[in-house]
C-alpha cells in the first residue's frame, strides 16, 4: 500500500476528513495542511468539531475566523464552534433591539434563540460560508475541513441536502426554520455548498481509519451513506500501520492489524488506499505534526509511575454499586472505548443483582457487537430516524382526531423541520433516564461534541419547559434534575495521551458548569504494562507515563487503568477487565 | 371585516412543534389562521423571536410590554386596541372579532370547488 504523501496525489480544492473518532482525522488532517503549506500552497483548515483539539495542536488561541499559524508560513486554522457561533447569531439579532425593548423581553428572544438547532442552524450557516465564499476560494490553494466524529459528520453533510429540500418543498412560506428567519434568502449559498460536495472535481471525501475491525466497518457506513448523498470522490487513508513485529506484543498488534485489512468490507477495497505508519509519540507540536507523514523517533520517556496502587474497573463498579447510582453516563473523545466500559460497567452492575438497561446515544455505536441482551440487561439505541419517525407519528395521530385533512397537510409540513429531529432526540434522551425511576440506566455516548449538544440542549430546554404550557411529558420536566441529583454520575473515559486528556479535561469542566457530577476517569488501552520488548511500542508505552502521572494527580487516584490487549473485547471478555 | 394582529412571545414556529412541548392551542389557532388566509382574511402574527422589530414600531403593543413584560403575552390587537391578553382568541371570538362568517373557519373556497392544490384559492 502507498504511503499517504499530499505532495505525490493530485489533490482537489475542497478536502474533507471523516472517520470514527480517535482514529486520527485531526492528526491527518494538521499534517496533510502542514506538509502542504510547506510546499508553498497557501492552506486553510477548518474545524468544525464543537471539541475540536487544535488549538492544543497549534498552540495557538483560534476562533471561527482564519487565523495565521506563526510556525507555519502559509497556513491558516479557524475553529468553528457551533456554540460560539450560535452566540454570535444571537447577539446579531438581539442587538438592535437593546435599549429598545426591555430587558425582560429581551431575555425571552435570547432563551429561544438558544435551542440545539440555533446552534445547529449557526454552525451549518459557518460551515456554507467557508465551502461557497469565493474570496475564500481564490486565496487558499486548498480547504481542509476536519470533521466532527462520523455520525455527526453525516448529519452536518447531509444538511445541505437536507435544507435545500425542506426550503424549496415548503409551501406555507416562513414554516418552521423559527430562529433564521434570514434563512430563506440563503438559498443559493446552501444550493452551491451541496453542488460543491457532490462535484468530485472540487471535493474528496477522505476516509480516515485504523487498521481495525470496529472504525472499518464505520467508515464504510460513511462511504456508503455520502456516495448515496452524491459525494462519490473518495480516498481511504488508513493510520497507525505497524510495519513489523520482534515480540509478542507486537507480533499480536500486527496480526491483530492484518486480519482487520485483509477482512476489510467489500465497499472499501474499490477506493484508492494510503496507509501511514504507526508512531511512537503524540501528535502534537509543530516537529511532530511535521513529522507524522515523513518519519519517526523513539524518544523513551524518563518519568516513572508516581501511584502505588491505581485502582482496576472492578473498584468503579464496586463504588457505583455502594453510592446507589441509577443513571451513569460514559463520555470522553471518540475511539477511547466508551462503548465498551458502559457494557463492561452494565455487566458488573447486573452481576451485583442490579436490573441494569444499557443504551447508546451514539448514532454510531452498535451495543449489540459487544453484548448480548439477557435477563438482567436490556438494551436499547437512540436513533435519530427512527425518533424522528416516532414523533412525527405521535403528533399527527393525535392531530387526526380532531383535525381536517388540510389542517394535517399543514402540521406535517412544519414537522418535515430539521429542528424537529432535534426535539425527538431530545425526548427519548429524556424517556431512556426516566427508566431511572425502575433500574440502573447506563448510558453509552457519541463522541464529546455531540454529547455537549445534547447537554446545552437540555439546559435550554429546560428553561423553555418552566414557562411554556402544552403538554409537557413527565419524563422532559424531571430531565434535568435527575441529571444533577446525586443518583447521576458521569464516567469519563480517556486514553493516556495528549488529546484524549485534553478533551475529558475540557469536557469535565462543561459538566461541571452543569452541576452534573463526575468523580472516576477510565484510562484505556494501556500499554504501560504489557511488557513489551518492541522498541517503537516500548517508546509509545513510556510515552503514557506523565500522562498517567498527571491523570492521578488530577482525580486524586480515583481513576482506574485498563490494560491494552490483542483481543476484541466482547461479551466475557468484559469481565476481565 | 377588522384587521387582527396576534402578538407572541418568542417561538420556534407558529405551530411551535419544535419547541419543547406540544401546545395544541398552538395548532389549533395556526391551522385555524391558515385557513382564514385561504378565504382572503389575513390576520398577522409577530413573535418575539422573528419579529421584534414589530414589537418597537407598533406604539400599542410596545407600551403594553414595557408595562406587562412577556408573561401576558400573546396579545390580540383589533385596529389598534387590544382585546385579549394571555391566551389566543377562540374560533367563536375570531368570527365575531373579524366580522366573518363562520363557515371561514371550517372551508374553504379552494375545497368548495374540489380540493385543489393552490394555496390563493384558483385552481391550477
Amino acid at each position: 500500500m502507498q504511503v499517504f504523501d499530499p505532495n505525490k496525489i493530485t489533490l482537489t480544492k475542497y478536502l474533507f476528513y471523516t472517520g470514527k473518532g480517535g482514529v486520527g482525522k485531526t492528526s491527518v488532517a494538521c499534517a496533510t495542511a502542514v506538509c502542504l503549506a510547506d510546499s508553498g500552497k497557501k492552506i486553510l483548515l477548518v474545524s468544525t468539531d464543537p471539541a475540536s483539539n487544535l488549538q492544543d495542536v497549534f498552540h495557538t488561541t483560534l476562533s471561527g475566523k482564519a487565523t495565521p499559524i506563526a510556525e507555519v508560513a502559509n497556513l491558516d486554522v479557524a475553529n468553528l464552534d457551533p456554540m460560539q457561533a450560535a452566540a454570535e447569531y444571537r447577539e446579531s439579532v438581539i442587538a438592535p433591539y437593546r435599549g429598545k425593548l426591555p430587558e425582560s423581553v429581551l431575555a425571552n428572544m435570547e432563551e429561544q434563540l438558544s435551542g440545539s438547532c440555533t446552534v445547529e442552524i449557526a454552525a451549518f450557516n459557518e460551515f456554507s460560508n467557508f465551502i461557497t465564499n469565493k474570496s475564500l476560494e481564490q486565496k487558499y490553494d486548498h480547504i481542509l475541513f476536519d470533521t466532527a466524529p462520523t455520525g455527526h459528520t453525516l448529519r452536518m453533510l447531509q444538511l445541505p441536502s437536507a435544507w435545500s429540500n425542506f426550503i424549496s418543498e415548503s409551501t406555507h412560506g416562513a414554516s418552521c426554520l423559527g430562529q433564521l428567519s434570514g434563512l430563506e434568502s440563503k438559498k443559493e449559498m446552501y444550493k452551491t455548498a451541496v453542488e460543491t460536495l457532490t462535484d468530485g472535481a472540487q471535493t474528496t471525501l477522505i476516509l480516515v481509519t485504523r487498521p481495525e475491525t470496529t472504525p472499518l466497518k464505520e467508515i464504510e457506513r460513511a462511504s456508503r451513506e455520502l456516495a448515496e448523498l452524491g459525494v462519490l470522490n473518495q480516498s481511504l487513508v488508513i493510520n497507525g500501520v505497524l510495519a513489523d513485529y520482534d515480540d509478542t506484543i507486537s507480533k499480536s498488534l500486527y496480526d491483530k492489524q492484518q486480519k482487520a485489512l485483509a477482512d476489510m468490507p467489500k465497499l472499501l477495497q474499490s477506493i484508492k488506499a494510503y496507509m501511514i505508519p504507526l508512531r511512537a509519540y503524540n501528535i502534537t507540536g509543530m516537529e511532530n505534526v511535521r513529522s507524522l507523514l515523513t518519519k519517526d523517533n523513539y524518544v523513551i520517556c524518563g518519568e516513572t509511575i508516581k501511584a502505588e496502587s491505581i485502582p482496576h474497573l472492578q473498584d468503579v463498579i464496586d463504588d457505583l454499586y455502594h453510592s446507589g447510582k441509577k443513571v451513569i453516563f460514559t463520555m470522553g473523545k471518540g475511539g477511547v472505548g466508551k462503548t465498551t466500559l458502559a457494557a463492561a460497567i452494565a455487566l458488573g452492575l447486573s452481576e451485583k443483582g442490579q436490573k441494569v438497561h444499557l443504551t447508546t446515544t451514539d448514532p454510531a455505536a452498535h451495543l449489540k457487537f459487544v453484548l448480548d441482551e439477557n435477563s438482567s440487561i436490556t438494551m436499547s439505541h437512540i436513533d435519530e430516524h427512527v425518533e424522528l419517525a416516532r414523533y412525527q407519528n405521535e403528533i399527527l395521530s393525535k392531530a387526526q382526531e380532531t383535525m381536517s385533512e388540510e389542517d394535517i397537510a399543514y402540521i406535517e409540513e412544519d414537522l418535515r423541520s430539521p429542528c424537529t429531529q432535534e426535539i425527538a432526540v431530545f425526548r427519548a434522551f429524556a424517556e431512556v433516564v426516566e427508566r431511572a425511576e425502575n433500574e440502573i440506566v447506563v448510558i453509552d455516548t457519541a463522541p464529546t461534541g455531540h454529547t455537549l449538544l445534547l447537554l446545552d440542549s437540555t439546559l435550554s430546554y429546560h428553561k423553555e419547559v418552566q414557562r411554556t404550557q402544552g403538554d409537557i411529558p413527565d419524563s422532559v420536566r424531571k430531565l434535568l434534575p435527575r441529571l444533577r441529583s446525586t443518583e447521576t454520575e458521569v464516567i469519563i473515559v480517556a486514553l493516556p495521551e495528549a488529546t484524549p486528556v485534553y478533551e475529558a479535561l475540557r469536557l469535565e469542566e462543561d459538566l461541571k458548569r452543569a452541576n452534573i457530577a463526575t468523580k472516576w476517569w477510565i484510562v484505556n488501552s494501556s500499554l504501560y504494562h504489557s511488557k513489551t520488548t518492541n522498541r517503537m511500542l516500548v517508546a509509545k508505552a513510556s510515552n503514557e507515563i506523565p500522562w498517567i502521572n498527571k491523570i492521578a494527580k488530577h482525580t486524586n487516584s480515583n481513576f482506574a487503568l485498563i490494560a491494552w490487549t490483542a483481543d476484541d473485547i466482547k461479551g466475557d471478555k468484559l469481565r476481565e477487565l | 371585516m377588522k384587521k387582527m394582529q396576534i402578538f407572541e412571545p418568542a417561538m420556534c414556529c407558529d405551530t411551535g412543534l419544535c419547541g419543547v412541548s406540544v401546545d395544541p392551542e398552538l395548532l389549533r389557532i395556526s391551522t385555524v389562521l391558515n385557513t382564514l388566509k385561504k378565504n382572503g382574511v389575513a390576520v398577522d402574527r409577530f413573535n418575539l423571536s422573528s419579529a421584534p422589530m414589530a414589537f418597537v414600531n407598533n406604539k400599542v403593543i410596545n407600551t403594553f410590554i414595557n408595562e406587562k413584560g412577556v408573561e401576558d403575552l400573546p396579545a390580540v390587537l383589533i385596529d389598534e386596541s387590544i382585546v385579549i391578553i394571555g391566551r389566543y382568541p377562540t374560533n367563536e371570538e375570531l368570527v365575531s372579532l373579524l366580522e366573518v362568517p363562520a363557515s371561514y373557519l371550517t372551508e374553504t373556497k379552494a375545497a368548495k370547488q374540489g380540493g385543489c392544490c393552490c394555496s390563493d384559492g384558483n385552481c391550477c
